[in-house]
């Protein structure tokens, strides 16, 4: 595992280093561009402030993905079994990624207020649509053998979803919440920005309308790790769904 | 007995099996042979009760003269690769047929759990496909097909996938199964040698989808030398050879 990591550890540290010689050896001014160090100490002595408003962006992004995986999950259920509503309802779908954020959010919070909902609702729209599409092509994946298998011996169709189907869309469905995941923070931020009483977003809106770049950052970094959290929550439900060797791909 | 009267399999372009009649005993292996693109496959399929569209068929299926629907318990299914599910261990798999026929899931593995040492697969209750060699895999395919108890057995080419030592062993190993305890087997080949070696009886059947014959081989199968196989093996090469391009 730590073997693993090494080289992007590696590298993080050395872009790190860069940064702050750069900014010492070029006497940049701390409002352009504060130095690692900087953004450090400025997390750290901002803490209890910076983790109120970190708190309310876990409780919306976490909410909102968790709706989010179970919606698409349901949805991928009923067009599984409705090819007509598959094909009535998927360019939709495809459409509602096109709206730009900039527009709908807010919209949202115009619609919505500055509650919970709006955020809630962004979030889901936006790591909706991964999740659903790699289920809909992991279903797909399922090699007809085992469907064919599954049905002489007189499976109903559920079952031969159930059994089939479903598990072989594992793998699928892990990289679709990878994707979504990356973006379940992004939105939740993107959100928050276009209107909010707390959150990572709108603590980044006051600092830079303070003229503070550190503290910018430092909520930006603190944001990084937290999509990176939920990446290595994503990992463990992989390797505890994990069934056989043959999955292993990685070991 | 099983009999199958007036079985016809199309394509939305032509018709791939026409008007085909055959009859199953219950304690007989048949092998069904014939050209590539003759729909043997397809009948087997038909059998199984998963012919896919866009094949369209129309026959009936009568079980001691009495009309069935497929897919039906008395018949079991075994698809051309060993089809066992990677994310189940072979236990698991084994008990797959017996499961979906409703039983509990503790149920399913004490039936299964007695067989293990006869399919050579003691000790490997536990293990996942992909840590087995494919002779195992084929064997724990044949348990998982023979476990489900039904009087009928349909193979699609079940060894064409073996190395051809393990495919000598695995068909010693079926007739000695068979031997315990006799079931009318229907087994899909392209293999000459698997066919004579084997079965009891041979269908040959021609590219335009019809039984062209219906061999006996009366000889028992310890008894079947190359030498007293040669003949037949010639019959059978002339007539899947004679129209290759009909």
């Amino acid at each position: 595992m730590l073997a693993r990591c090494l080289p992007a550890l590696v590298l993080a540290a050395l872009v790190l280093a860069v940064w702050e010689v750069s900014c010492a050896a070029l006497a940049l001014s701390p409002l352009i561009l504060p130095p690692p160090s900087g953004v450090a100490t400025a997390l750290f002595v901002n803490r209890s402030e910076i983790a109120r408003h970190a708190v309310a962006t876990l409780m919306v992004a976490g909410l909102g993905f968790s709706l989010s995986i179970g919606f698409a999950w349901v949805t991928s259920v009923a067009l599984y079994f409705a090819p007509l509503a598959r094909r009535a309802l998927m360019p939709l779908f495809v459409v509602s990624q096109t709206v730009p954020l900039v527009a709908l959010a807010p919209l949202m919070i115009l619609w919505f207020g500055f509650g919970l909902l709006p955020k809630v609702l962004l979030v889901i729209l936006v790591t909706f649509f991964p999740i659903l599409l790699s289920l809909l092509s992991g279903y797909r994946q399922t090699p007809p053998a085992f469907v064919d298998l599954l049905v002489s011996m007189g499976a109903s169709r559920w079952t031969v979803f159930w059994r089939a189907c479903l598990p072989a869309a594992r793998a699928a469905c892990l990289a679709g919440l990878r994707i979504s995941a990356t973006y379940a923070f992004v939105a939740t931020i993107f959100a928050e920005y276009a209107g909010a009483r707390r959150g990572l977003g709108i603590y980044i809106l006051m600092a830079k309308n303070n003229f503070r770049a550190d503290l910018v950052l430092a909520a930006v970094a603190l944001s990084a790790l937290l999509t990176l959290a939920l990446l290595g929550l994503i990992h463990l439900v992989d390797r505890a769904s994990q069934r056989g060797p043959q999955e292993r791909r990685d070991a | 007995m099983l009999e199958l009267r007036g079985l016809t399999i199309t394509t939305p372009a032509r018709a791939i099996v026409r008007d085909l009649t055959l009859t199953l005993r219950a304690d007989e292996v048949t092998a069904l042979i014939g050209p590539s693109g003759c729909g043997k496959t397809s009948v087997l399929k038909w059998l199984s009760g998963i012919l896919a569209p866009p094949l369209q068929a129309t026959g009936t299926l009568f079980l001691d003269a009495a009309p069935i629907t497929c897919p039906h318990p008395v018949l079991a299914y075994q698809p051309q690769q060993d089809a066992l599910f990677p994310w189940l261990t072979i236990a698991q798999n084994a008990a797959l047929g017996l499961e979906i026929a409703g039983l509990s899931r503790s149920a399913a593995r004490a039936r299964v759990a007695p067989l293990f040492g006869v399919f050579g697969l003691a000790g490997c209750e536990d293990h996942y496909p992909a840590q087995l060699s494919g002779g195992m895999r084929q064997r724990a395919a044949f348990l998982r097909t023979i476990v489900q108890d039904s009087q009928f057995v349909l193979l699609d080419e079940p060894f064409s996938a073996l190395d051809a030592v393990t495919r000598l062993h695995m068909q010693a190993w079926l007739l000695a199964r068979l031997a315990e305890r006799p079931r009318g087997l229907l087994m899909v080949t392209h293999d000459l040698f698997e066919a004579t070696g084997l079965a009891d009886r041979i269908l040959v059947m021609s590219a335009s989808g019809a039984i062209l014959r219906d061999i006996p081989v009366p000889i028992p199968p310890k008894h079947r030398s190359q030498a007293a196989l040669a003949t037949l093996r010639d019959t059978l090469k002339t007539l899947l050879t004679k129209d290759p391009f009909p």
